[in-house]
């Protein structure tokens, strides 16, 4: 077993620390404050080809592993969650369907912008009836001449006020069930599709989460990706990849919660002596320390065998699932022992603590995870 | 179009050090970094090449480990490195590094300008640059915080404690730069993957002519260490009084 990483991921590691205190410290605060989408931001992300890690060269990626991936959205989180769950997102879901399920075309077009950071990726599948259960879906898709035309109503989707490529799942044949989805990529623009205004959230304040109407949408025939009836296996597929992303996102909150509990119980002195010397401070301490370690084996374990060609979907969940958790239980411990400065605007575990939760429901929730993982485990 | 070299040192990153209960330094977990100003030594080697063309290299001495601080160094835009490393170059003085690169320097290196921190983030000696300029007979600028070159000459500011000194000195030439000088590039994903197809010169201590005597003596290194007192003092005349008086007394005022 080797436990080593090699001297590139190190490197992106430290250099994605570096860019995130340089570019991302700074406005973290401000832009959840004000539920901002920091263009300026991803442009830089763009400019040093942050945006497309895992994509090969040839479709405008940086041509590394998927694993890099996961570490650059781990330390990205670190920072601002927000910005490193819309890297995941688009990295993880958006660019890999296409980069999985496009035809050559469709990789030229679609993903080469997006993975060179040109363009954003959102992944269009909740509807308000149908968020754990997707089959409940009721956004249809009917071929007319050479187009597709989509109507329905989805909801939830990130990057939906931003995007510039959207991923949309609609039934082609809903008597075929399972096989009866497909995904379409509906560019910004295209009449008939619109985003609502962004949700006012708890968390993950930045990126961008709204509505997405679809009223007799037009797209041609080309745009359907992957094969008719293939669009839930994908979506599925999607979540694999995505859901190492949130792990990532969760540990960085975690990396986050633990570097601010060291300082603050460092130099809060209560009882004539700093709080660190306090053992039922220090235990907390040791407890973020080994759920961060723990999660990252498991999501870097789940990265690898993604990069080994392994199926990784129990993985995957597995990583998301405990991460998400350990990030939620770890921040509210990181409130704890900044006592009534970590309850105020301004500290940084405040907004840990609310950027935690999203990471327990998104990309299919705790239970959903269970579910998929008890599917694998008990089959 | 000149030919720069540009010298760097892989230090360990003091932010992994930890100081025992002894105040003795451990150093069993470190991690190591590209030296802090050497950082803004490529960054001013690479902004020269790109106004002026020519080629950057980037020579360190060390051990043969230290492949990540070359992969480093080369993601930062240089065009090829020369590596001089032996088991036995650890813990080099400046004197001795000094030495070292002068004879790679001189025997297989092409070069207009030498540039180098202006200390390491280790021992900030600020003796390697300075040596290296004497033993190879040029002129030596150092404080650089501002660099252009003219023709045949660079025009350095130095930055000194009265103001700013503008000196102008021949190539070929060394400097040693301050971080003032620039603030250096963030490598993007591309750049750190390509470092590693970059040319990379490979000298050992059996290529070069002489031995390298250390001629200091390190008796030994100990960590500052700061420890609370948590004496409080009410916030009112008698209690300021007493404040002033117990720092008079622990001799932080004189
Ligand atoms: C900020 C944000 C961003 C999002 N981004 C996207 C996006 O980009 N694209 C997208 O398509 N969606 C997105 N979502 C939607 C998200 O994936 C869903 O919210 C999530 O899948 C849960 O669906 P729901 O909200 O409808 O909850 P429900 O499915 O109604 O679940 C409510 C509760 O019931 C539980 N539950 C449901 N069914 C079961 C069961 N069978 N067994 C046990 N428990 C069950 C759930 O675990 C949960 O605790 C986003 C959501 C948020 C809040």
């Amino acid at each position: 077993m080797d436990f080593k990483f090699t001297e590139e991921q190190e490197l992106l590691r430290q250099n994605m620390r570096e860019f995130a205190e340089a570019n991302v410290d700074p406005i973290a605060a401000e832009i959840d404050e004000n539920s901002r989408h920091p263009a300026e931001l991803f442009q830089k992300l763009a400019a040093g080809d942050w945006m497309g890690i895992p994509i090969p060269v040839e479709y405008g990626g940086a041509g590394a592993d998927y694993l890099t991936h996961a570490l650059v959205v781990e330390e990205l989180s670190r920072s601002c969650s927000s910005t490193g769950f819309t890297v995941s997102i688009h990295v993880g879901i958006a660019c890999m369907l296409v980069l999985l399920f496009g035809n050559e075309e469709q990789k030229k077009k679609f993903l080469t912008p997006m993975a060179k950071g040109e363009k954003l990726g959102a992944f269009v599948l909740t509807e308000p009836g149908a968020g754990t259960d997707v089959m409940a879906a009721t956004t249809t898709a009917v071929l007319d001449g050479n187009d597709y035309v989509l109507n329905g109503v989805k909801t939830f989707t990130s990057n939906g006020p931003t995007g510039d490529n959207y991923f949309v799942f609609a039934w082609t044949d809903k008597e075929a069930g399972r096989k009866g989805m497909s995904c379409f990529v509906v560019p910004k623009g295209t009449p008939g599709m619109q985003a609502g205004e962004h949700f006012k959230k708890m968390g993950l304040r930045s990126s961008q989460t709204s509505e997405m109407l679809f009223k007799d949408c037009r797209v041609p025939k080309e745009n359907l990706l992957g094969k008719e009836g293939a669009g839930l296996a994908m979506a599925m597929t999607g979540f694999d990849h995505g859901r190492i992303g949130i792990a990532a996102q969760s540990l960085g909150i975690i990396q986050a919660a633990l570097d601010e509990s060291i300082k603050w119980s460092k130099e809060r002195v209560q009882f004539g002596k700093p709080i660190s010397r306090q053992q039922a401070i220090a235990w907390m301490i040791a407890d973020m320390a080994m759920d961060l370690d723990a999660g990252r084996f498991l999501a870097y374990r789940a990265a690898w065998m993604k990069d080994q060609g392994l199926t990784f979907s129990k993985e995957a969940a597995m990583a998301k699932l405990f991460a998400a958790e350990a990030a939620m239980k770890h921040t509210t411990k990181a409130v704890q022992i900044h006592g009534g400065y970590g309850y105020v605007k301004g500290a940084k575990v405040e907004r840990l603590f609310r950027d935690a939760k999203i990471t327990e429901i998104y990309e299919g929730t705790s239970e959903a995870q269970r579910m998929v993982i008890s599917g694998n485990v008990l089959r | 179009m000149p030919d720069i070299i540009v010298c760097f040192k892989w230090v360990i990153d003091e932010a992994y050090i930890r100081t025992g209960s002894s105040g003795a330094l451990d150093f069993r977990s470190v991690n190591y970094k590209l030296s802090d100003y050497d950082r803004n030594a490529i960054e001013a080697a690479v902004r020269l090449k790109e106004e002026c063309g020519g080629t950057v290299t980037a020579v360190t001495v060390g051990t043969p480990g230290a492949t990540k601080g070359l992969k480093d160094a080369l993601s930062r835009g240089p065009d090829k490195a020369c590596f001089v490393n032996d088991q036995s170059f650890d813990n080099l003085e400046p004197s001795q590094t000094a030495a070292i690169l002068t004879d790679v320097i001189k025997g297989r290196l092409e070069y207009d300008l030498i540039i180098c921190g202006e200390g390491s983030s280790d021992l900030y000696a600020q003796q390697v640059g300075p040596r290296l300029a004497e033993a190879l007979g040029i002129p030596c600028v150092s404080f650089v915080q501002k660099l252009s070159i003219d023709g045949n000459r660079i025009i350095a500011e130095r930055k000194v404690e009265e103001g700013i000194n503008i000196m102008a000195a021949q190539l070929p030439a060394l400097v040693t730069v301050v971080p003032d000088i620039n603030n250096p590039r963030i490598p993007g994903v591309k750049d750190t993957l390509m470092a590693s197809k970059k040319e990379v010169i490979s000298v050992t201590a059996d290529d070069l002519p002489a031995t390298y005597e250390p001629a200091l003596q390190t008796v030994s290194m100990t960590a500052a260490s700061m420890e609370r007192n948590c004496i409080t003092f009410p916030a009112d005349q008698a209690g300021i009084q007493a404040f002033v008086e117990a720092l008079a007394k622990e001799g932080v005022l004189r």
